[in-house]
Parts: structure tokens; sequence; C-alpha cells
């Protein structure tokens, strides 16, 4: 399967109609076209209630390695149970927060990753997703770099594809980190909706990434580029990631569940794909 | 080039739109198009928009709404609303809507917004729109609006925007003063948006609960708690009341229950039906199961009309009464599955409870005192099984001085009821004496009545208090007419359940007489009754011959009649009148010899008449001849069969007695004492006994025997004691049970006479009564 971008012109018009918060500002968005390859890809085909493709996916469990809610007071507890993650039977992914007790917490998520399964630097990195909701919901589309253990974070460079607050449904965000650049620093940008929400239908979040440059998609809208120009310290994206998808529940970026959120709340994943740039 | 294909889309999109607006166009010149409504979605931005009016609710106050120039979100004005403080003279509230006079096309919008702010922290009771001060068919209303000091902006989502074509009501609120006090809120910007950014609708019927009732055909139930929630932008849930006209309902049995589209159950069978709801094409959740038990079993007929006089009755609940104020009828306690309605029977008024358990009936806000009182009586009717161990309880509880639930001056007795007072399928009037209420210490603050049992269905009618002294009296007898004990041999029986009675007779012939004729159950036992008499005959079915008879026995009860005669006619008519006894005290039974009736052919009786005045109940008229009753045995008394060794014998053939016995010591008395063989045997006869000693020849110690002896026979006598005597006198009696059926034997334990009587020395003995009395065989024996 190939992958043809038109010019950024061509997506002007829906642009100026679904973006308030990114201002179409500067000839650094003017975009070539590119001959994408699909190279990886789970399309979640399978009976409901079943664990995705173990030969793909392996889970992140309970409360992070430092026991602190994965470095930003998370109040999950990451299972890999079906009631958090499994199959829809539908053809989609359903990761799912709920909130019960379970092993101190009083939350219960999922979180699924590639590494050590599937990394790459470079390419075009997707995936089509119906998004939860409620004030304290947390999910993400999002890499590592894959040399994580060997240098640690934020050294190892994060690109978050997709991020979101559950009590802003209509805006999602899109961010690096890095040295010198990440948590509350990061370099990010919002894409949001005036009349519309991303918790009714399935968006695809993509970017398209390559040597010393990010592109940052919701559906056919570039709405970020980032390049070594944009970040204060090192960039650091010029090796291979792993993906990411979790929902977590409240937290530094998103702020506490209240009694008013409505659980359970499931992310539907259609697909995850990534392409290779061919010249 | 999936990209290109999407914008391709899009582009057909937009110009399908173009055509179809231009096509709408085209259907206007022709004038085939319905009136369009004007699609304006400003309320109030800085004034009234287009044909916007204001109406201030009833009872509210009417200047509680202005417009603010000073105060404003945006622009040069806002809607200012002042919200009276409790008790202010000119409106209780703030409250009323705004309405357009040309209804609005609100069907592109999916809600109502507006930015708010107050001078305190506050809660809006309502706001909403669809309220148009008449149908309000799509009203929506949100409830408890949270306004603080800051602008803050609200969202009231349209249910479902296709139905708002013609739209009158734009906005209307609600708001009463808090903890007493008035306030000012302000609201700017009300206008209709696409937003676009409310989603996940959750319509709701019932509030969300799949419900259960049982229900009976002709009952109509509507369906409440009917909500739409929407997540608004900020993530969360909101739930606003919608009205039935955005839910679709159905019926999973329309046969048992149909529902309308106003969301109106109507039951029409006995069986299950369940109801459900979707608001366009979104299942609402929640359900209506119904389970129907057909027809309902009610009383045909209503209670018996109370008697007692008014003005010593404390009524809550009769048609016949004034009734005094009863808070409630279903206090709906904890853990009661009491369902309460009021009936009609034939046209008078009946409370019914369903599913009772137990029910509280409250009368707290002001309590009766019943201290003059001495009854309550309430009547019940249920259809359901009354076989024991069911109960029916009745508790009336006393708040005491206090006139307030606890406080340590309560007072509570419960009482219950159940077979034989308690049957099915009848009225059963409870007069409850209040001594009754042994724990009800006091009554002059009663404040609560609680029905309680094993009965789920329950009719309750005229419930009162009553003085039975100063009660009219009842007009009725309440217990029957004794029963005759005659042998059905020597009777011939017009009217009586004892006897077979004459067949084919005519209790009702038409003489044109005024008198009411009735046949009525009194305790069971069937009775004549005759209301306002002036004369009244009874048609023998055949002739009768009753010349064999020797006596009319009638038993007659009237509380008000002052003249009573009672005819016996033969064919001519031979008649012949005798004058009964009026009133009577109770049952009156009376025997009038035949002979009293002549001339009238006792052999060919054909009719009773009755003439006189008053309500005259009757029972058992029949005639009767007296047995050939023998006055003296014509067997001798038993031989004793104890042996000798252990009898001391005062009078037998059977064994030595003792010697020297006096059996006539004249004590003064009037008896006739003489000794008569029967059948061979020698026996003691008493006649015209008053009293009769007997003295032993010697004093006998009897403390070794155990039983005194004896054997009598009397057909007259109706008393008769005998009495044991030591020296002293030291007496004491014992009461033989006459006249006697035969010989009787009795053994009487000698315990009976101590310690008052020395049994080792008994000189005497006496008996008292009266008739004639045959005594033999006077013995101890152990």
């Amino acid at each position: 399967m190939k992958w043809n971008h038109s010019t950024f012109i061509n997506s002007f018009l829906l642009v100026l109609m679904f973006c308030t918060f990114w201002s179409c500002q500067d000839e650094d968005n003017t975009i070539v076209d590119r001959d994408y390859q699909l190279v990886w890809e789970d399309n979640f085909d399978g009976s409901a209630g079943k664990a995705p493709d173990a030969s793909k996916w392996v889970y992140d469990l309970g409360i992070g390695p430092g026991n602190d809610g994965w470095g930003n007071q998370e109040l999950q507890y990451y299972t890999n149970r079906p009631e958090n993650v499994a199959l829809d039977g539908t053809g989609n992914l359903a990761i799912t927060a709920r909130r019960e007790s379970y092993a101190g917490r009083g939350f219960t998520s999922a979180r699924l990753n590639t590494k050590g399964v599937f990394a790459q630097a470079y390419g075009r990195f997707e995936a089509r997703i119906k998004l939860p909701w409620g004030p304290g919901i947390w999910p993400a589309f999002w890499m590592l770099g894959a040399n994580i253990d060997q240098v640690t974070w934020p050294q190892c460079g994060e690109i978050d594809i997709m991020e979101y607050r559950g009590q802003e449904p209509n805006l999602i965000y899109g961010s690096v980190h890095g040295p010198g650049y990440s948590g509350g620093a990061a370099i990010t940008k919002s894409y949001g909706f005036t009349n519309d929400r991303f918790d009714v239908d399935f968006h695809v979040f993509a970017v398209e990434w390559g040597k010393d440059f990010i592109d940052f998609y919701v559906d056919e809208v570039l709405y970020q580029r980032l390049t070594p120009e944009d970040t204060p310290g090192e960039w650091v994206y010029n090796q291979p990631f792993f993906i990411i998808m979790n929902i977590a529940v409240g937290g530094n970026f998103v702020g506490f569940p209240t009694s008013q959120t409505p659980f359970p709340q499931t992310m539907l994943v259609d697909y995850v794909k990534v392409y290779k740039e061919v010249n | 080039m999936q990209h290109l294909k999407h914008k391709i889309a899009a582009l057909f999109l937009f110009a399908s739109l173009a055509l179809i607006t231009v096509f709408s166009c085209k259907r206007d010149i022709d004038g085939l198009a319905p009136a369009t409504f004007p699609t304006t979605p400003e309320v109030f931005i800085d004034g009234f928009s287009a044909g916007l009016n204001y109406a201030a609710f009833g009872g509210s106050k009417v200047t509680a709404f202005d417009v603010d120039a000073e105060v404003k979100y945006k622009g040069t004005a806002s809607m200012k609303f002042e919200v009276p403080d409790a008790g202010d003279p000119k409106g209780a509230y703030a409250g009323g809507g705004f309405i357009t006079s040309v209804g609005r096309d609100l069907s592109g919008y999916d809600a109502l917004t507006f930015w708010a702010k107050a001078s305190k922290a506050a809660t809006i009771d309502v706001v909403g729109f669809g309220n148009d001060f008449g149908e309000s068919k799509y009203q929506v209303t949100l409830r408890g609006v949270k306004v603080n000091s800051n602008w803050q902006k609200f969202i009231i989502p349209i249910p479902d925007p296709s139905k708002l074509k013609q739209e009158r009501g734009m906005f209307f609120y609600s708001e009463g003063p808090e903890n007493e006090l008035g306030y000012t809120f302000w609201i700017d910007d009300l206008k209709f948006e696409k937003l676009g950014t409310i989603a996940h609708p959750k319509p709701a019927i019932l509030d969300g609960q799949n419900q259960v009732f049982s229900v009976e055909t002709e009952q109509k139930l509507n369906i409440g708690g009917l909500k739409v929630a929407f997540n608004l932008p900020t993530g969360i849930d909101q739930s606003v009341d919608a009205a039935p006209a955005y839910f679709t309902f159905l019926s999973s049995n329309p046969a048992v229950a149909s529902v309308s589209s106003a969301g109106v159950v109507s039951v029409a069978d006995a069986g299950k039906a369940v109801i459900t709801a979707k608001v366009g094409e979104l299942n609402a959740i929640g359900s209506m199961t119904l389970n129907s038990s057909g027809k309902s079993v009610g009383p045909a007929t209503p209670a018996p009309t109370p008697t007692v006089k008014a003005d010593s009755v404390i009524s809550l609940f009769s048609n016949a009464y004034n009734n005094v104020t009863v808070d409630t009828w279903n206090t709906r306690w904890q853990f009661s599955t009491a369902e309460d309605s009021e009936v009609k029977i034939a046209g008078n008024d009946a409370k019914r409870y369903r599913s009772l358990n137990f029910v509280g009936i409250e009368f707290s806000s002001k309590t009766i005192n019943a201290s003059a009182m001495t009854h309550f009586h309430l009547d019940i009717w249920t259809p359901d099984p009354t076989d024991l161990p069911k109960t029916f309880k009745v508790q009336l509880v006393d708040f005491g001085p206090n006139g307030t639930f606890g406080g340590g001056d309560d007072s509570s007795h419960e009482l219950s009821f159940s077979r034989p007072t308690l049957v099915s399928n009848e009225w059963v009037s409870l007069d409850i004496p209040l001594s009754r209420f042994t724990g009800l210490t006091k009554r002059a603050n009663l404040a609560q009545l609680v029905l309680s049992g094993e009965i789920p269905n329950v009719y309750v009618d005229n419930v009162y208090f009553y003085n039975a002294g100063i009660v009219a009296p009842p007009t009725g007898p309440t217990v029957a007419a004794p029963a005759p004990t005659r042998s059905a041999a020597n009777v011939i029986s017009v009217f009586s359940d004892t006897y077979t009675n004459q067949a084919g007779t005519d209790f009702n012939p038409n003489w044109g007489q005024a008198t009411k004729v009735t046949q009525l159950s009194i305790a069971g036992n069937n009775t004549l009754r005759y209301e306002n008499l002036n004369y009244q005959g009874t048609q023998f079915g055949s002739n009768l011959n009753v010349s064999s008879m020797t006596h009319l026995h009638l038993d007659i009860w009237s509380k008000n009649s002052s003249n009573l005669n009672v005819f016996i006619i033969s064919p001519g008519p031979v008649e012949k009148a005798v004058v009964l006894k009026v009133p009577t005290n109770g049952w009156s039974s009376v025997d009038i010899p035949l002979s009293d009736f002549s001339p009238v052919a006792l052999n060919n009786l054909i009719q009773f008449k009755f003439d006189g005045n008053g309500d005259i109940y009757l029972d058992n008229l029949y005639f009767y001849k007296n047995a050939v009753v023998s006055t003296d045995p014509t067997t001798a008394a038993p031989t004793p069969t104890f042996s000798a060794a252990n009898v001391i014998s005062v009078f037998s053939d059977a064994y030595t007695n003792v010697a020297g016995t006096d059996l006539n010591p004249n004590w003064g008395q009037a008896t006739k004492v003489t000794q008569v063989p029967v059948a061979g045997n020698n026996t003691l006869l008493f006649t015209g006994l008053n009293y009769q000693g007997i003295q032993l020849g010697s004093n006998q110690n009897v403390s070794g025997m155990t039983q005194l002896h004896l054997d009598f026979w009397t057909a007259n006598s109706t008393e008769l004691k005998v009495f044991l005597i030591s020296p002293g006198p030291a007496e004491k009696p014992y009461t033989l049970k006459v006249p006697s059926s035969g010989w009787t034997s009795i053994d009487i334990p000698l315990k009976e006479f101590t310690p008052t009587v020395d049994l080792s020395k008994v000189f005497q003995f006496k008996f008292e009564g009266n008739g004639k009395i045959y005594l033999d065989n006077i013995l101890f024996h152990k």
C-alpha cells in the first residue's frame, strides 16, 4: 500500500473549517508528497473478549516502576485482564478504564506497547481511535525511544501522537519531550473542533516523521510540524521508537476524575499502522 | 489517493445542500411547502429578540424580572431576576416565561445556552425552555442550577431538535428564596446554538430504573422520571427533565397494557407487559414491568351505613359524617408496600389498600381527642383468604401531651383480628371498645392509626370513634333468637332454623300492607324482619292441622313497637288476636296456649297475621305440644356395687344403714317427706321441697371415705343442693344438676366439703331447693 500526500494547499479548506487552536502561520507547513509503504499493522480482528495479538503487544502492569503512578501521579492500576483490555469482536481493541478497588487503587485500566517487539525510526505512525470522555480521563497514543533503558527518559525522547483530556472532549494534543524540554516544558500543540468531539466518532491520529522533522496529523489535517529549530534542547528523534497506547486516570496532565466522571470509559482502536517512506 | 476522495465527497455534500436549498425555494414559489417559521436563535442578547414577550408565573413576584444595563456579560444589557425574601407580600418567588408570538423552528440547534451569575452562591430551582403557557408539549427543564458571583456558561441540551419546528417557549425559570433570603441573578447571551460539543445522549424513563408494578385492569399509571442526560463539553453528564412528547413509548403486550404518546399506561387485561421508550432511535434506559392480575375484586355493595348519631362521633372517613382532617392515608413508611386509593362502591366512598403489609394513617397535624369516646369503628372487606392464622391488626397511637412523636409520652396498642371475626368477601364491622387497647394509656392526642396483617387487599370504610353511651340504640338485635330445644317430633314449624319448616310458606303475600318484609341473618341465624309494620300476613303453603298441638311459640324483638298483635286464621276468615308485650328487652320468647285463639279452627289454619307498629324481628314461629313428662320414676335407682366393707350407708336397701337416723327431723321445713317403693325398691321422696334435714343416729367418722354417693330423680326441680354438716354447725353445700334425666347417680368427692366440714364427725345432711325429689342410696364410700 502506498500513500501519496497531496500538497498542504489541498487540505486548506478543511483546515479552515475545523481548526481554531492552530493558526495556519508559516511556510514550515508546506509539505511535500511522500510515498509510504505499510510495514507493521494490527487491525484488532478477532472475537470479543480475546486479548490482542501477543506477538505484537506487551503490557505495562501496576502503578509504575517508581510506585508513583508512572511518574505522573496517575491513579489507575494497569492490568491485562479482559475487563481492561480486549478485542471488542467488531474489529477494535477496547481499552477500558474502570472505577473499582483493585490492588489498593481506585481505578483500573490498561497500557500496551511494542517495546522489544517492534520499533522503527521514521515513517508514518497512525491509529484510528474513538476516544473516551469525562474529567480525569487521559488516553494517549504515543511513542518512546527504544534506547530508554540505556539513556533513560527524557534523553530517549517521547513523541505523543495524541493525548487528550476527558474534560475537553473537543481537543487533542501532539507533543515531543526531550532533554531540557520534558514534562510541563514539552513542546506541544493542540488541535480542536469547535462543533464536534473526539469521542463520538473515530479519527485518525498520525505523525509523519523523517530526519529532522515530525508532522502531526488529525485525519487529513496537518496541525503541527516540529524540526530541531523548535526544540530548546537536543533533537533526539533520529533513532527507533516503539508504540504505546493507554488510558490513564488522573495525573499531572489531566487532573483528578470527579464524582461526575462517567465510568467505565473505553478507548476503541480500529487499527495501528506503521509505514516506511519509499524513495 | 484517499484524501482526495474524501474531499470530493465533501464537495458533493455541499453541492447537494445547495441543490436542496434551491429546490426548496422553487417549491415555495409553487406555494406547496408548509409555512416556514423563523429560525432566529437569539432569545436575549442585549434586549428582547423579535416577537419575544415575558409573563410572570401565578403567585410569583411579577416585578422580579427586569432588563439591567449595568451588569452584563457582554454587550449593553442583561436579564436581571430579583428573587424575593420569604414572606414578600408581592410574591413568594421569582418565576416566569419568555414566549414568542410566532413559533420558531429550532430544529437546527442542539441546545439553549446562556451565561449567568448571581449576587451570591445559590441554586436556581429550575430553568428551561418549551414552556409556552399552554400545552408545553416539548418542555425541557434543568433543575438545580448552581450559580455564583462569576459569569458561567450553562447549556440546556435539546433532547431531539427535530421536534422543535414551531416552538414558542424560549425560556422559563422559577426560583424561591434561599434560606428565606432573596438574592439577584443575571442571565445574558441567552440563545439557541448548534454546539456539536454535547454528546452521548442517554434517555431514561423511571429515572433509569427497571421497576415492577402489580396492577389490575383499568388502572392507569403515568410513566415518570423522563430524563435525557447529555455529556457536556466539560466531559460531565447533565440530565434534564424532558416532556413525554420527546419519547416514543412501546408496550411489549398491548393487549395487557397500552401506552399513550403522553406516557400514560392503561391496563386492559391480566398478564404481563413491559413498557419501554425511545428518543429518536435511542433506547431509553429504565422500564416499567406491569404484572396485571386482571379485573379487580371488590365489594359490590357499600359498607353498612353507620347508625351512630353524628354528635357522638369523631369520624376519619365516612360518607355518613363530617370527617376530621387526616394528613395522609398512607405514610409510606420504610418497608411498607401498601398502595392506597379511593374508590366508589355504588356511589359510596371507600379506601382501598393493595399490597398491604402495614400502612400508617396519620392525623398528627391536628391530633384527635377521643377521651370522651368509648369505641373505635371501622368496616373492612377483603377478597383474600382469611383462614387461620391470617390476621388483620389495628393499632392506635397517641402522641401524648406534647402532640409529637416521641418525647416519652406516647402510648399505643395493637389488636389482632382473625377468623371467625375476619371473613372474606363480606363487610366486617369492627366495633372495638377503646378499653381493649390496654396499652393506649391516653387518647387525648391520637395521631396515628396503623393497619397491618396478612390480608394484602383491604377495603376500608366508616372509620370513626364513637361514644356508645350516647349512641342511638341499635335498631336490630345483634344476637340470634334463642334456639328452640323442643323435640322436632312435637313441633310444626313455620319459620325456624332449628326445624324443618312447612313448605311453600309465603312470608310476604300482598295484602296491601305498608310493612317491609326482609329475611336477614343475625349472628348466622335467619330472622324475619317487619319494618314499619302496619299489618302483615303469612300465607301457609297448605292448610295446617295443629289440633294435636297445645301452643304457638314465637320469639320477638322490638325496640320501638308500642302495639303488636298476632293472629292465626282459619278459612272464613276466622281469626283471633293475641296481644304481645312490646317493646321487648332483647329477645322475648312467647308461648301462647292455642286455646287463646278460639274459635279459630285449629285443624285448618291458613294464615298468620301481625298488626301493630314499629320494627319487629321474629323468629322460631312454630306450634308445639308439651311432651308427656312423667313426674315419678318407674324404675328403681341403680343398685350400688361398692363392697360393703368400703361403705358407710345412710339410706340404701343394699347396705346396712347407720342406726337411729331421723329422715324427717323437724327443722321448721315445709317439705313433705315420705318413703315410697319404686319398682320394689325403698326410695326417699321429698315433695314441695324448700329445705330438708336428715339427722344421723350418731356422729359418723367418714374421714376414711372418699366420696358421698347419692341417686336422685326429679322432673320438675330447678334447684337442688346437698349439704354435709358437722357439729358447730359447720356445713357446706354441693349443687346438683336438676332436673335430672332419669336417675342420676353422683359421687361427690368428700374434699368438696372440707375443710369447712369436719369429716370425722358428720352428723347431719340437708337438702335445699324446690320441686319433687326422689332420693336413694345415700352413702359414703371409698
